[in-house]
């Protein structure tokens, strides 16, 4: 194609459509690049998917579509296509010799808009134009849904909930996508905060830097469909808030109402495909916000039925409302215990109306096996953002009881893990280790429950937790290392 | 000549050394792309025999790490079913069906007559293109 008819051709989509194509085999690359210039795509090619992502990243948008081979030397196509979808939000073909489902399941799983078999057929690339056009059309419904909704939570990352929670992809997902996609809803989609979602969230701000992310940067990063800028800008709100809570001196009275209110969302919050909760235990599943006189009850309260937070297979992060348990029972349990340093997944948070938050560590599973500290951490504070968002108003009763009380201690234990299979291994043992926590914020953070039933995001909660505990450690480096806290794991059991 | 580059490409039809993937690449050669049936073939060829290199090396080698072999033969027949070329591309497959049953004669002796078939291949594309010049 010449220069010249680049340029006439850039308005004529498909005409003119810009792909990128990876394939490390040389004999393959050449005759897909020709193929797709007899379909009048502009091609770029390279050999390898390092450098296919960096000329992604140099300029996403340079590229309208992304061809890739799956078995490349240097990177692993499925892999390439992850990054791509979440760097980018291209759609990415698969190319390859292996007719095997498998694979294809797999190309799909990863975010694949279309699998090809080789050799290539010119008749099939003269259809991958319709890929770049439907994921357009997704942004626009995306944005229409979101802008007509004044609520952040307005974007449902369905899409990903439903990958992790029910691991059925297609109609699942196509349903309620078309739920959310009606732009006429009155009701405003939340924005479930799956733990892959904030993940995903984690790694743009990783990426970008706490201090310096901004919503529209990190949206484009996360490069997750429908949802808005200003989804992310209000978690972004909540994470730097956790962040800062946590990092501060856990004595704030300053939280509580903010914690209220997110309580209140807490509860609210729906499980992600229902959310499993083993057992009446109070486990908190959810992100709680971190809040000093907490009612750890409230939040994890035993009689909590619901209340687990989003189930670690959905991945999502649901604070399940819980009753607040009667202040009594939380003030019978008497959180005067050290806190056994805990790895971060377990403890069991209780928050002493004396402002003591007692955390009791449970051995939880690993809170999040495949997360790093950072995305534990940013996870739970992002967790609880969102775990918040149900405000109860009678929490902020019972809150403001416990504040006023202190004669109660109520040791919450959550017994995360207990009721979960899986734990999440709260590697944090120093976090935890309170005698007497004095203003102990619970820090209710929102997690994915890593196990089926168990918020295994437990972990986040008790890191959450651990951060609030009164400065037995750094809160910083707390906050650095796993946040993880078990929310799941954490047996946030009330002494009673 | 015309003539005989059309004998010459029957054959390899006939014969079953090519099939009808090598006339689609035929059918992307233009004006804009004048040389591009050769220009596939050079690079298949030059891949290729790196590949066959290194199968060569790793079957002297005698450990028969049959996951890696198959491996290799996947990107053989790979390009090989890109370019038609048909008979390579049935030893290739025979090949990856000893891997799988980790029969190492069977490998062994396909391979001798996968290469064969390549180089046999490439002298009659060699000539097909001479004469096509001409």
């Amino acid at each position: 194609m010449t220069v010249e008819q680049d340029f006439e051709a850039v308005d004529q989509f498909p005409v003119g459509m810009r792909v990128l194509a990876v394939d490390d085999d040389q004999t393959c690359l050449r005759i897909l690049e020709t193929l797709l210039h007899r379909c009048q795509y502009h091609v770029t090619t390279t050999d390898s998917a390092q450098t296919a992502l960096e000329l992604l990243r140099e300029n996403k948008n340079k590229f309208d579509l992304v061809i890739s081979d799956v078995d490349m030397p240097d990177m692993d196509g499925f892999k390439l296509l992850e990054l791509v979808g979440l760097e980018m939000d291209l759609p990415v073909i698969m190319l390859s010799a292996h007719s095997d489902p498998k694979y294809v399941m797999k190309g799909v799983k990863h975010g694949a808009c279309d699998y090809l078999l080789k050799p290539v057929r010119i008749e099939e690339l003269k259809n991958i134009w319709q890929h770049v056009v439907r994921k357009s059309k997704f942004k626009k419904m995306k944005s229409i849904v979101t802008n007509s909704e004044s609520d952040q939570n307005g974007v449902k990352a369905n899409r990903k909930r439903k990958d992790q929670y029910e691991e059925v992809e297609g109609e699942d997902e196509e349903e309620r996508g078309n739920e959310n996609d009606d732009p006429t809803a009155q009701k405003k989609p939340r924005v479930l905060w799956t733990r892959e979602l904030h993940n995903k969230f984690l790694a743009a701000v990783d990426h970008l830097g706490v201090e310096k992310a901004q919503p529209k940067k990190i949206l484009e990063l996360m490069n997750v469909d429908k949802l808005t800028r200003e989804n992310v800008a209000s978690h972004l709100q909540k994470f730097r808030s956790a962040l800062k809570k946590i990092t501060n001196e856990a004595n704030q009275q300053a939280n509580m109402a903010a914690i209220d209110s997110h309580i209140m969302q807490m509860s609210s919050l729906n499980a992600l495909g229902g959310f499993h909760h083993q057992q009446q235990i109070p486990q908190f599943q959810g992100g709680v916000a971190t809040m000093r006189h907490y009612p750890l009850g409230r939040l994890m309260f035993p009689h909590v039925s619901s209340s687990l937070p989003r189930n670690h297979n959905d991945g999502g992060y649901i604070l399940q409302g819980m009753p607040i348990p009667p202040l009594d029972d939380l003030h019978n349990n008497n959180n005067n215990k050290a806190f056994p340093s805990f790895s971060s997944q377990q403890s069991s948070l209780m928050v002493a109306p004396n402002n003591q938050l007692v955390l009791q560590q449970s051995s939880y599973p690993s809170l999040n096996p495949g997360l790093s500290p950072h995305f534990e951490i940013n996870k739970r504070l992002e967790d609880w953002p969102n775990a918040l968002l149900p405000a109860n108003t009678p929490q902020s009763d019972v809150i403001s009881n416990m504040n006023t009380t202190n004669q109660t201690s109520f040791c919450r234990n959550m017994d995360f893990g207990s009721s979960n299979a899986a734990q999440a291994d709260f590697s944090d043992p120093s976090q935890m280790r309170q005698g007497t926590v004095n203003n102990l914020s619970l820090f209710m953070g929102q997690q994915k429950v890593e196990n089926g039933s168990m918020p295994s995001d437990a972990g986040s909660l008790d890191d959450i937790v651990n951060s609030m505990m009164p400065k037995v450690q750094s809160q910083t480096e707390f906050f650095e290392g796993d946040l993880g806290f078990g929310w799941h794991n954490s047996s946030l059991r009330t002494c009673i | 000549m015309q003539r005989q580059v059309a004998l010459i490409k029957q054959s390899l039809f006939d014969q079953g050394y090519l099939d009808e993937q090598f006339m689609e690449l035929e059918e992307l050669q233009d004006d804009a792309n004048p040389n591009f049936v050769e220009e596939v073939a050079t690079l298949y060829f030059k891949d290729s025999a790196r590949l066959i290199n290194n199968i060569d090396q790793a079957l002297e080698r005698g450990s028969f790490d049959f996951n890696r072999l198959d491996s290799y033969m996947h990107q053989f027949k790979g390009s090989s079913t890109s370019i038609g070329a048909s008979k390579v591309k049935t030893e290739c497959t025979m090949f990856r069906e000893y891997c799988r049953a980790g029969n190492a004669e069977g490998c062994l002796r396909t391979f001798k007559q996968l290469k064969k078939e390549h180089a046999t291949l490439r002298k009659k594309l060699e000539q097909y293109f001479q004469a096509s010049k001409r």
